[in-house]
């Protein structure tokens, strides 16, 4: 494991994911971020803040970035959704691309 | 329960396979996300930890979260009963040589952090 196959994530409130690179491009917005060929401070860096992601919002979404690659590599689990969470995540993977 | 949109597309065929789990490693504010497998021992998990904080093996400690149980190095994952998802705390030696606390910080409230009414994205 290198450091620089990790991304780190920050929420709105500061806090700080720092997750698999692979993991993180299953947001397509993720995957442009880090791989266009323009300079985006988050290609060097490898950090990309989500002013508009709440703490709680963005760790779910790193348990789905994990859980969808489990699942496509054949592991069929549920991914559980607490109810009151949905309508901020669903916004958050329009935003995402997820 | 709701079921979240699969957009299984082939686009990551390529990739290694990957490990059977993650856990997530908690210290302040920064959690990280470690892939791993239950036949891997605590050493393993700090060695990879080692890479992304630069801090030696031996000034780290984990303690499982939920049972305050402190990983000892020799034992694999699985013996402590540690499972995808998991959370564990990370503490550091402090310079006194003692290890400090277990401080996860928590978001107080997801709903606090941004204007109800505004609200946009």
């Amino acid at each position: 494991m290198k450091k620089e196959d990790m991304v780190k994530l920050i929420s709105a409130e500061g806090f700080e994911f720092v997750i698999d690179k692979d993991a993180a491009m299953v947001s397509q917005t993720i995957y442009n971020m880090l791989t266009s060929p323009g300079s985006f401070a988050e290609t060097q860096h490898g950090e990309v803040t989500f002013p508009e992601i709440s703490t709680t919002i963005l760790e779910k979404i790193c348990k789905y970035f994990y859980w969808h690659l489990q699942f496509a590599s054949g592991k069929e689990t549920e991914f559980p959704i607490e109810p009151e969470l949905t309508l901020e995540l669903m916004m958050a993977a329009n935003y995402l691309h997820t | 329960m709701v079921s979240f949109k699969r957009n299984i597309d082939g686009k990551y065929k390529g990739f290694k396979i990957h490990r059977a789990m993650y856990i997530r490693v908690k210290r302040s504010k920064t959690t990280y996300f470690i892939r791993c497998d239950p036949t891997e021992t605590v050493l393993d998990i700090k060695e990879k930890l080692q890479v992304l904080i630069d801090q030696p093996v031996n000034n780290q400690r984990l303690i499982l979260v939920g049972t305050g149980e402190v990983l000892e190095d020799s034992k694999t994952l699985a013996d402590h009963k540690v499972e995808n998802d998991s959370v564990v705390a990370l503490t550091l030696r402090k310079d006194d040589n003692e290890f400090e606390e277990v401080d996860i910080v928590r978001p107080n409230d997801f709903c606090q952090s941004r204007d109800a009414d505004t609200g946009n994205w």
